[in-house]
């Protein structure tokens, strides 16, 4: 798994530009295809100086919400209630919801924190695939000691959130008790059977304080297999169909079309980009494979948004759903399906949100959110970082892709000089990627973290993040003893190098690149292996 | 066009076998990929336990995706997911896949239950 640490610098935002402009000219509705040149707020990378700012406002806030009585429709676990009641999963409604709720939750926030320039940062955990450290301080996690006093126990939670929920349950209209019962809750204990999971462990929402997260400071990186949903190639696939909605899952950018937004996702097809990384990122972090047969925390069920995390994962995802409605529209392409659908898409009833000042906001529906104008943001630009590059990465995926010959613990690749060069100069995320294939650790190996070094001089056996050389980390978790035993090897991505120190000979038109990887933190005792490298255009 | 594409799936089951470590299916494209062409596998999965996982990849050990059911109620049937394949995973139209269930620290084929088919489609653009 690619550890990437290299500091995430403030950059300049793509624009709308004219092509996106006249794209959109063409799409079925105009108010919705047409993007602000400027947004009022911008949602950073989390890491970013910006993003580092919002989180402190974040914390500052939930602070307060924390505070707030359970009568309160502001109050922290009120507001997620809001998702556990009302979010779709599975189907297409799944990014214009979670738009709605993320934009009003951020008025609250900007509200609370006092902060008026706060928008939700976003976790790009395709660069950076472990929880953000910050996202352990204060009350960013759901294990912190000011959650205590209301999750430490599920007898103290109930006391404490059932009767005001019942007591709003019992204000419900007609219509929401109907999109209710469409998702299986005839009555108020058929919700709270899936707080308490009802006799079933990993079915139970609710989690207690110091078990509320999985990962840990110590131990904040996503897994292998987590990664390989989130890695630069699975992002792609994800963004690569061209219809806001297909019949065949495959082709689609969103989940299945179903009746409502409340259909229980049995009946779904989940897109690709819902399918894998959103799902795996909320599981792993709740536990799922390492804490079976839960209960699990907080990020695995509807009740996720308990963990703060919830909201720069989902800033992730909407972030990824404007990356693709730009890369459409620059290519003259529809951002919503044609007509009879998007009437049917439009017209969905979400009638559960609360708005910035506590207010419940009553009828509204799926169209107010197609648009990122309802809330005035953009976003720092992330993986895939420019609507440019995925653009020409379409034409040159598969024309770059070459395969190392090895050598012990190094991989000697030529590389066209011309992909280099773009590689470079690509303004912020990477062009090129290295595939690299190592063995599985033994049991008993106390080394599972490799660094992965790209053009390093021989001599050079430890690096830092910050050398020039630095590619990034892979690292093996979990017990080794469950790994396939016939298969004993794992590939990962690691982006290459911005440095122009770690490639050398470009003026030929192909340039010699090697690849090393050496053991992690100083065990220069354990022998690595290199079994394969490919570089590629992603 | 991309409804065109989307008819030309491969339904073809050549072999289905459980083994200890999972089930292998292989698939077969109806034609060669184009160069502008890439593949992925629709997964359908019926009801499996609530934290149970299920890892998609070569038979010679290259993963291509894990699905992880989330936003499930208990005893729902999990869905369709597509995973995408790399082009060169393919060789003669053909691709062997192993399927592995995961739950508890245990590792399992899938029963035809828990997936109940697994399709190989054509898509527009490569991954």
């Amino acid at each position: 798994m690619p550890k990437l640490k290299s500091p995430v610098t403030r950059r300049s935002f793509l624009k709308t530009t004219l092509a996106a402009a006249a794209g959109a000219a063409s799409l079925p509705i105009a108010t919705h295809a047409f993007r602000r040149p400027t947004a009022k707020y911008i949602r950073y990378n989390v890491m970013s100086e910006g993003g580092q700012k919002a989180v402190k406002s974040y914390n500052f806030a939930i602070e307060q919400m924390l505070k707030f009585p359970p009568t309160h429709p502001q109050n922290w676990f009120r507001n997620a209630f809001i998702h556990l009641m009302d979010c779709p999963h599975g189907n297409w409604w799944f990014y214009v919801w979670h738009r709605g709720f993320l934009g009003y939750f951020e008025e609250t926030i900007r509200n609370l924190s006092g902060d008026s320039t706060f928008a939700m940062p976003y976790w790009d955990w395709t660069t950076l695939p472990e929880i953000p450290a910050v996202m352990f301080d204060g009350v960013l996690t759901p294990t912190a000691e000011p959650y205590a006093p209301f999750t430490k126990s599920l007898e103290v939670f109930t006391s404490f959130i059932q009767p005001p929920l019942m007591t709003y349950w019992n204000t419900l209209s007609p219509a929401q008790l109907n999109q209710l019962n469409i998702r299986g809750y005839t009555d108020f204990n058929k919700m709270w059977n899936d707080v308490t999971g009802n006799g079933d462990p990993s079915n139970q929402a609710f989690a207690i304080t110091p078990k509320a997260r999985y990962l840990t400071r110590e131990n904040p990186k996503l897994d292998a297999d987590t990664y390989k949903n989130c890695e630069p190639s699975t992002i792609l696939a994800g963004l690569s169909p061209t219809d806001f909605y297909n019949e065949s899952v495959s082709l689609s950018f969103t989940s299945k079309k179903t009746e409502s937004h409340n259909s229980a996702p049995a009946r779904g097809a989940f897109s690709m980009l819902e399918g894998l990384p959103h799902n795996i990122v909320h599981n792993y972090i709740g536990g799922v494979t390492n804490i079976d047969p839960g209960p699990y925390g907080n990020m695995t069920n509807n009740l996720s948004p308990v963990d703060p995390v919830f909201f720069l994962h989902h800033s992730n995802m909407d972030r990824l759903w404007d990356v693709w409605t730009r890369q459409q529209q620059s290519r003259g392409l529809p951002i919503l399906p044609p007509q009879p659908d998007l009437d049917a898409l439009s017209k969905e009833p979400f009638l559960f949100y609360v708005n910035g000042d506590g207010k419940f906001v009553g009828d509204s529906t799926a169209g107010e959110y197609l648009s990122m104008e309802r809330f005035d943001y953009e976003y720092e630009p992330g993986f895939p970082n420019t609507l440019q590059q995925t653009s020409s990465t379409r034409q040159k995926r598969g024309q770059v892709q070459v395969r190392g010959t090895v050598s012990g613990n190094k991989a000697t690749l030529n590389v066209p000089s011309a992909s280099i060069k773009e590689h470079l100069a690509a303004p912020a995320a990477a062009f090129l990627v290295a595939e690299v294939t190592v063995p599985r650790p033994s049991p008993s190996s106390p080394t599972r973290e490799f660094h992965v070094l790209v053009g390093a001089p021989s001599d050079v056996t430890e690096v830092d993040p910050k050398s020039p050389y630095y590619a990034g980390t892979i690292a093996f978790f979990g017990n080794m003893s469950h790994a396939h035993g016939a298969n004993a090897e794992a590939t990962f991505a690691v982006p290459l190098p911005k440095s122009p120190q770690a490639f050398k000979g470009l003026a030929a038109a192909t340039a010699s690149v090697n690849i090393r990887i050496v053991p992690a933190y100083g065990r220069r005792k354990t022998p690595a292996v290199l079994k394969a490298a490919t570089v590629r255009a992603v | 066009m991309h409804t065109l594409l989307a008819t030309l799936i491969s339904l073809a089951l050549l072999m289905q076998t459980a083994g200890a470590t999972g089930r292998v299916v292989t698939l077969v494209l109806p034609r060669d990929l184009t160069a502008d062409e890439g593949a992925a596998v629709e997964v359908k999965v019926g009801v499996i336990a609530r934290g149970a996982q299920i890892k998609v990849e070569t038979t010679s050990g290259k993963l291509l995706g894990v699905i992880s059911p989330y936003g499930l109620r208990s005893g729902d049937e999990a869905g369709t997911y597509p995973i995408p394949v790399p082009p060169e995973a393919i060789s003669n139209k053909r691709i062997s896949l192993r399927l592995t269930l995961s739950y508890n620290r245990s590792k399992r084929a899938p029963t035809a239950q828990e997936v109940r088919s697994v399709q190989l489609k054509i898509t527009p653009s490569r991954q």
